[in-house]
């Protein structure tokens, strides 16, 4: 193998063909800045997703009439219910104080006495905290003697429960869409400009090169434009972060990019450019020399 | 160096090429002269095996039609050098590194690829150009090039496809002379022209090519 020859062949477009390798990589950079900002908000709504369903907690109050001692056995009988990680004694008290930091005003003002019940704050594991598993706690925990209600967000659940599956199913879709369109529009704009260069490519079989010969420097230089777009896709990504963290701060709670993501845009970028090129330079290359 | 057996070979159900017979010996030089359209480029395809043959069996300096694979082709090329009428240079590179990619393809060390360009180079007169670009050299420097190139990887064989065809009579003389000398040292020729001029001036065994067939042809004694 030429090494040396290849090597030079494969950056040769910097020089020889500025406009087709610019246009190429412009297209990389695109694909990839579709794709990534795809991915960062499909993973970011599974965190906000992830955070809601974290907010779903069960409250079950108590009767009035209980004793320290039956108050701990419910404690402990509602914590032996599969799919509990922990539960928060919230007494009379408590419950009063929260009315007040809730509403701004003393509970004992408005009624003289505390009509609020001591409670239990129930925290569910984190397999159990959709619509069916919490229906079946809420079940077994209404069944304790004792409590007198159990409350939790009903509703919520159910719509995450159904909504989510919906929406992943669709967004997978349209992820798949935009890889395919990707590869698709690269293979493209490498494919027009390795067309460009057809006559060189079958002049170069007559001249008794081999088909690797005359592949290597072309999948090189799609590499390297790949390479080169993933970097600058990388680089806008994180700008832009850099700018919604400083502009935006309550944003950033819910997008995160995590810093192996710019590695893995530009790994994207390689391949992106390596699939073109190899795509592409198959057409030609079986071509015979004469037309 | 080249024997056709009984080639045939249609285009569209046209016959052009009809059960040739056809020999050249090593260090010859034969013209291949007909009519446009007659099927002498067809000719030089199947010896530099971008065409195959319906039927028969083309053998070109120890390759043979019917065996060789696909990717055996480009080491039957480098042993012939090929001469055309439109030149096919490699336009985005210059003069120098035209002739270097013949021996890029064959693996040839650095100092070995330089040392047999600027000869290449020397012998079709162009060492003082071997910077330019193709575009900018004239018709007959440009076929000089693609001479250089041929030669370089100094094959036994060298195929001509009207290389004088885009050139003025001093450039066309220029370029019999050139091959007259590359023939003189060996090479074998194997020239397409309709140019009956230059086949009178620089006289050699001719073979035509008439509706399919291959006959000798005498060269007429004018003068």
């Amino acid at each position: 193998m030429q090494v040396g020859y290849i090597v030079k062949e494969g950056f040769s477009g910097f020089r020889r063909a500025k406009l087709s390798m610019t246009a190429a990589i412009v297209t990389i950079t695109i694909s990839l800045l579709l794709l990534s900002s795809f991915a960062i908000l499909l993973l970011n709504a599974n965190s906000v997703v992830t955070a809601l369903r974290d907010k779903v907690e069960m409250e079950a109050f108590l009767a009035d009439s209980l004793t320290n001692a039956e108050v701990d056995v419910i404690r402990a009988r509602i914590h032996a219910v599969l799919g509990v990680r922990d539960v928060m004694f919230i007494s009379k008290d408590e419950a009063a104080k929260i009315f007040q930091e809730q509403f701004g005003e003393d509970i004992y003002r408005v009624l003289d006495f505390n009509p609020l019940p001591a409670s239990f704050k129930i925290f569910l594991q984190d397999g159990y905290k959709t619509a069916d598993a919490a229906q079946e706690i809420h079940a077994q925990v209404t069944a304790i003697r004792g409590v007198e209600e159990v409350i939790y967000r009903k509703g919520l659940l159910e719509l995450l429960d159904k909504r989510v599956t919906t929406a992943l199913a669709f967004a997978l879709g349209i992820g798949l869409f935009i890889t395919i369109s990707s590869i698709f529009l690269v293979a493209n704009t490498i494919r027009l400009a390795i067309y460009a260069k057809r006559k060189i490519i079958q002049t170069m079989k007559l001249i008794g090169a081999t088909r690797g010969f005359i592949r290597t420097p072309f999948v090189l230089e799609g590499l390297v434009q790949g390479f080169l777009g993933g970097v600058f896709a990388s680089g806008i990504v994180f700008s832009l972060f850099h700018y919604l963290e400083q502009w935006a701060d309550p944003l950033s709670d819910f997008l995160t990019v995590e810093p192996v993501a710019y590695g893995v845009i530009v790994v994207l970028g390689c391949l992106l450019g390596f699939l073109g090129s190899v795509i592409s330079i198959r057409r030609f290359i079986g071509e015979t020399v004469v037309q | 160096m080249i024997d056709l057996q009984d080639v045939s070979v249609s285009f569209d159900g046209q016959r052009v090429l009809d059960k040739v017979h056809f020999s050249l010996k090593n260090g010859e030089f034969v013209y291949l002269v007909g009519p446009t359209g007659a099927g002498k480029s067809s000719l030089l395809r199947l010896l530099y095996m971008d065409l195959k043959p319906d039927s028969g069996t083309v053998t070109v300096a120890g390759f043979d039609s019917s065996k060789a694979r696909t990717r055996e082709i480009p080491f039957l090329r480098r042993r012939i050098g090929v001469v055309f009428q439109d030149f096919k240079l490699l336009e985005d590179r210059d003069v120098f590194e035209n002739v270097a990619f013949a021996l890029y393809v064959t693996n040839a060390r650095r100092s070995e690829i330089k040392k047999r360009v600027l000869l290449a180079l020397a012998d079709v007169g162009l060492s003082h150009k071997r910077l330019q670009m193709p575009h900018e050299l004239s018709g007959g420097e440009q076929q000089r090039v693609v001479i250089a190139r041929a030669i370089v990887n100094a094959p036994p064989l060298l195929l001509a496809d009207e290389p004088t065809g885009n050139l003025d009579p001093a450039a066309s003389n220029e370029i019999m002379e050139l091959l007259m000398k590359i023939n003189m040292r060996g090479t074998a020729i194997l020239m397409a022209t309709h140019n009956y001029e230059l086949v009178r001036k620089f006289p050699a065994r001719i073979v035509q090519l008439k509706e399919g067939k291959l006959v000798e042809v005498e060269l007429k004694r004018e003068r």
